[in-house]
């Protein structure tokens, strides 16, 4: 049943917020020596006081047994308060909704140009598998898994903000800041989409019903087009199910390099200057995608393919 | 031949590119007033402007907060929002006479009780800035136009302490709200704060109301970038005017894209500590270490000039500084100093010496200095890690050899607290455990030495008996650069405490 | 198909004997920084001096090492889940495999970013980074194959002569499914490769002055203009290897099953 499927997905979000919560005693041993990061994260050079300790402890909850801290901890996360950054001073919840909104389009972006290249590229690469086209499209696709963001995004800059002055090197506002960011991530899910799709279309252009619709003289463009649509359906879901989570808090290279304010980059941002709660929230949210992403891609997937529903239904 | 040639080829695609018009603004002509800048600075606001925070002075340097006094070029105290000051008959009381005529961002003019409840609120926090930590320091209103502020001791140098970025003066409602002061629209300064996009970028406008001259341009848009190689890129492809803090290696191909590179000293020191809880508690095996260090070739060729050679703690940054380049290496009296100690080849001395990524080039000199110490016959384990591990066994003196990095002014153009926490028997941040009576009588007499110049003097002193006693390897000031693409009028400020932005303006193309 | 590890053997062994004919990878030469490909530097000197080359070897032995163990490790633990996963029926298999596919989503920088926090950086946190989530397709692909092999009709005659369940998944399913799981091994391993360069690009896993490639191409970024080979070498290799590790993986996957 469905249910059962999707039965492990809340636990998976207990053990994120366990861990998300533990994190600052994985890193700081007892509560003492937690507050004395918190206040070194704060002022590099702060002597020890008691007095200020626990004035701070308090501010950030960090006081009383650790059982209460993380119910407290855990309610407030459930009325959407992700606390206060330790070096940051300002509410997590809206430095995350800023930055996800950013990494959001971008991923958003990335997704689409990757199934809007991907998915033709493996269509017409499936119409003569071992052709011309067929290798040169697979060479450019292992290309686009091959080469990593730290290598492509510099060269982007290079070629066309330096080189050719066409787009802007580094930055966020309009749609032009859109383009090389979007480039960079969208390789490697758009080779992956090309190789899926080409593998399925050749599959399915060896089917039955295919020849049967050609022979009754439906042009091959047609038939291979009507099931590309089919097919691009389903990848796209597919393909958004395994790289959204990804793209929205994994794509620290790329706005470190193109200067984006995504959750990547805050993520990366607070873990190099040990800004705990948003790492603790950048955490759970990422997982809340992927677990919520999961169950999108599961129904969509049942709904897409009626081999699957009726199966689902008959156990 | 070889090696000009990917330089040709660049420059090639260069004038390429400049002939499809894609050409950026050139740096001659005149200045357009109501012209739009984007600069790239290197630090991004991490406690979103907080006074209090490490970089709580982020409100000075744009041009949008400013603080009672200021500093001239001979980091002297200069008149700033106070125009006089005075210390009172009672040595504990300063009294500073405020500049009429100043109204806020909000409209709101500027007097003694809007100072009052500024420095009211910085003073009461719970970590408060550096400046005006552990003095017993309250401030209260003194009659229509002057401020009285009275510390525990008699204080000599508050004029100074003032011109702290952390004790920027807000609007009195920046204050009202509780929590953490509201930073949009409620400065002095030629520059309104006008958006804040957290970490990311913030937008100022010129402050026609200003009570000096007014900000060259009339919207600048900030963009904080932390890579390096993304400011000198947006550089290059004129998405910045301006940027600070462009890699050594990138300042000659900024400039050949049609950037003007300011190069100027820092007041900071790249220092290899010894400590002498540990292996170098002897002299000679401090002074070996010195010897074996050729500083030139490290300024020079490692870091390619992105670094002075140091001499002594302070460099070229201050007035006090020592500006004489040290000594290359002298391997031979290396050599001597070792075996004097008793470590030879079939003896040596092994050491391990630790430092940090955060700033790209302490991995790189790290390793220069390793081989360098290698030559002299010194073994040498390099770690490269996390600070914040390595902290508590370098605040309990259990390190060989640390190379750190810091700056020597602490918010404020005056050493004694660096000279203080650092080199003194019972400094908080005295790593090397350096412990001599002689040191902590010459500091001794900073408490009572208000001279701006005989305080420099001995600065200067107290830096001549580091160098004397070998504490540490004052190795490299690092320089400064900042890079103008399409805008002029960039002032260096090597003391680090005065605004950057205001003086920028865009040329008129 | 024979050629393959005919190749991977040669390359190994190019590993081991370069480093006795190139200078020492981490010994700076002050007087030749940054120099360009000559006869005593076949690719050049970097910003400290020291070898392209001699340090494209020994960062190849680093990463190309990590990458390695961190696939055999994901590989068999991978494998062993998903082996216990096809073959049981009830709730446990089912919620092991969930667990994989939901772990699957999640990116791999998460991971390096909360080792480093919790670690600190270093070839440890790395390595735990890489691990967390890298078992999870081997653990999928195992079950997928799993799945479909004890379906297969010789399997229930194996059991009919009276072999145990546990027999049968060791000897007869293993030796079916391991073609497809080792292609799946060649195209992790280009993927791992990809992560921990990355990460240590980022200085969240190797850490300077040791070579590795990431490493290297971060520590190079700023000599762009001045000396591309410092960051051109390390790239190269880095998409080199991972190409290579994808064809192969991709042949063996098509034709060799």
């Amino acid at each position: 049943m469905l249910l059962r499927r999707l039965l492990p997905l809340p636990l998976l979000l207990v053990v994120a917020s366990v861990v998300a919560f533990a994190l600052p005693r994985l890193v700081g041993g007892d509560t003492d020596s937690v507050v004395r990061a918190v206040l070194r994260a704060r002022v590099a050079s702060a002597t020890p006081d008691p007095q200020v300790e626990a004035a701070v402890a308090a501010q950030f909850g960090l006081d009383g047994p650790v059982v209460g801290q993380y119910l407290r901890w855990l309610g407030a996360v459930l009325r959407g308060d992700l606390g206060l950054g330790y070096v940051t001073r300002t509410p997590v919840a809206a430095q995350l909704g800023d930055a996800l909104a950013v990494s959001g389009l971008l991923a958003g972006c990335a997704l689409l140009l990757a199934a809007a290249t991907g998915i033709p590229a493996g269509v017409y690469a499936a119409r003569r598998p071992g052709g011309l086209l067929d290798r040169v499209l697979s060479a450019v696709g292992i290309a686009g898994v091959s080469v990593p963001e730290f290598v492509l995004a510099p060269w982007l800059v290079l070629v066309a903000a330096v080189w050719l002055g066409v787009l802007p090197a580094l930055g966020w506002g309009g749609p032009q800041h859109l383009v090389l960011p979007a480039l960079t991530l969208a390789a490697y899910p758009a080779a992956l989409a090309a190789q899926l799709v080409r593998a399925e279309t050749i599959d399915v252009l060896a089917r039955d019903h295919v020849r049967l619709a050609r022979a009754k003289g439906l042009s091959e463009g047609r038939v291979l087009w009507r099931h590309a649509a089919r097919l691009g359906c389903v990848s796209v879901t597919a393909l958004s199910g395994m790289f959204v989570a990804g793209l929205l808090g994994g794509s620290v290279v790329v706005e470190v390099v193109f200067g984006i304010p995504g959750a990547g980059r805050l993520m990366y941002d607070a873990v190099l200057a040990r800004d705990l709660p948003v790492v603790q929230a950048g955490t759970l949210v990422i997982v809340a995608v992927a677990v919520v992403a999961g169950i999108v891609v599961e129904v969509v997937a049942l709904l897409a393919d009626p081999v699957a529903r009726d199966r689902e239904a008959a156990r | 031949m070889g090696r000009r040639l990917p330089g040709v080829v660049l420059a090639a695609v260069a004038v390429a590119a400049l002939a499809a018009g894609c050409a950026g603004a050139g740096s001659a002509g005149g200045a357009d007033p109501d012209g739009e800048i984007t600069v790239g600075l290197q630090f991004p606001p991490r406690a979103a402007y907080a006074f209090e925070a490490d970089d709580g002075a982020r409100l000075q340097s744009l041009g949008v907060a400013e603080t009672l006094t200021t500093v001239d070029d001979q980091a002297r105290p200069a008149p700033g929002l106070a125009t006089s000051w005075e210390q009172t008959a009672d040595p504990r009381t300063w009294r500073f006479v405020l500049r009429p005529g100043v109204t806020f961002h909000d409209g709101t003019p500027l007097t003694p009780d809007a100072v009052v409840t500024a420095l009211g609120y910085v003073a009461g926090v719970t970590a408060p800035p550096r400046a005006i930590r552990d003095i017993g320091f309250s401030v209260a209103a003194d009659g229509a136009d002057a401020v009285l502020i009275t510390t525990a001791a008699p204080d000599p140098i508050m004029p100074m302490r003032m011109s702290s970025g952390n004790l920027g003066i807000l609007a009195p409602t920046a204050y009202s709200g509780g929590g953490q002061p509201q930073v949009l629209r409620t400065g002095t300064g030629p520059y309104v704060l006008d958006t804040v996009n957290g970490t990311d970028s913030a937008v100022l406008l010129r402050n026609d109301a200003y009570w000096g001259p007014k900000a060259g341009a009339a919207r600048v848009t900030v963009r904080y970038l932390p890579d390096p190689q993304t400011r000198a890129l947006g550089l290059q492809s004129g998405d910045l005017q301006f940027a600070e803090g462009l890699p050594g290696a990138a300042v000659e191909q900024v400039r050949s894209a049609g950037a003007d590179v300011a190069e100027y000293p820092a007041a900071r020191t790249v220092e290899l500590l010894m400590s002498q809880s540990t292996l170098f508690g002897d002299v000679r095996l401090r002074q070996a270490v010195t010897a074996a260090i050729d500083r030139p070739t490290l300024a020079a060729q490692v870091l390619a000039g992105a670094a002075a050679p140091a001499s002594e703690l302070f460099g070229a940054a201050v007035p006090w500084g020592a500006t004489t380049p040290p000594p290359g290496a002298d391997l031979a009296r290396a050599k001597a100093l070792l075996a004097e100690a008793g470590h030879g080849p079939d003896r040596p001395l092994t050491a391990r010496l630790w430092t940090f990524p955060n700033r790209p080039e302490m991995p790189v000199l790290a390793t220069a200095i390793g081989s360098m110490l290698e030559q002299a016959g010194i073994r040498v384990e390099l770690t490269v890690g996390d600070y914040a591990a390595q902290e508590p066994d370098l605040l309990a003196g259990r390190f060989d050899l640390f190379l750190n990095s810091r700056s020597y002014l602490s918010d404020y153009a005056d050493a004694a607290s660096t000279l203080t926490s650092d080199y003194t028997c019972g400094g908080s941040y005295n790593l090397e455990h350096y412990c001599s009576p002689a040191y902590d009588a010459l500091i001794q007499r900073l408490a009572e030495t208000s001279d701006t110049a005989q305080r420099q003097a001995l600065f200067a002193e107290a830096a001549r008996l580091l160098t004397t006693d070998a504490v540490g390897v004052m190795v490299v000031h690092p320089r400064n650069t900042a890079g103008s693409r399409g805008v002029t009028g960039f002032v260096p400020d090597p003391l680090g405490v005065r605004p950057i932005l205001p003086s920028l303006t865009r040329s008129a193309t | 198909m024979r050629r393959w590890p005919v190749a991977c053997a040669a390359a190994a062994g190019v590993l081991v004997v370069l480093p006795f004919l190139l200078p020492h990878p981490d010994v700076p030469d002050f007087a030749a920084i940054l120099a360009p490909p000559s006869a005593a530097h076949p690719l050049g000197t970097d910003q400290l001096g020291r070898d392209v080359a001699a340090r494209m070897v020994a960062g190849a032995r680093l990463t190309l090492g990590l990458s390695v163990a961190a696939v055999l490790l994901t590989g068999l633990f991978g494998v062993a889940v998903g082996l216990l996963a096809g073959a049981s029926k009830g709730p446990f298999g089912a919620v092991l495999v969930r667990t994989a596919d939901l772990l699957a989503a999640l990116p791999t920088v998460l991971f390096g970013l909360l080792a480093a926090v919790v670690l600190g950086p270093g070839v440890p946190a790395l390595l735990v980074a890489v691990c967390a989530v890298g078992w999870t397709p081997f653990a999928r692909q195992a079950h997928l194959l799993t799945v479909r092999e004890t379906g297969r009709e010789y399997v229930e005659g194996v059991v009919a002569l009276g072999a145990t369940r546990a027999r049968v998944l060791a000897v007869h399913v293993s030796r079916n499914i391991a073609p497809p799981l080792v292609a799946h091994a060649c195209l992790r391993f280009a993927s791992t490769l990809l992560t921990v360069s990355g990460l240590s690009f980022l200085g969240l896993g190797v850490q300077p002055p040791t070579a590795e490639w990431g490493a290297m191409v971060a520590e190079g970024r700023e000599y762009l203009f001045a000396a591309p080979h410092v960051v051109l070498v390390p790239s190269v290799a880095v998409v080199l290897t991972a190409a290579a590790a994808t064809v192969l993986g991709r042949r063996l996957s098509g034709g060799g099953g």
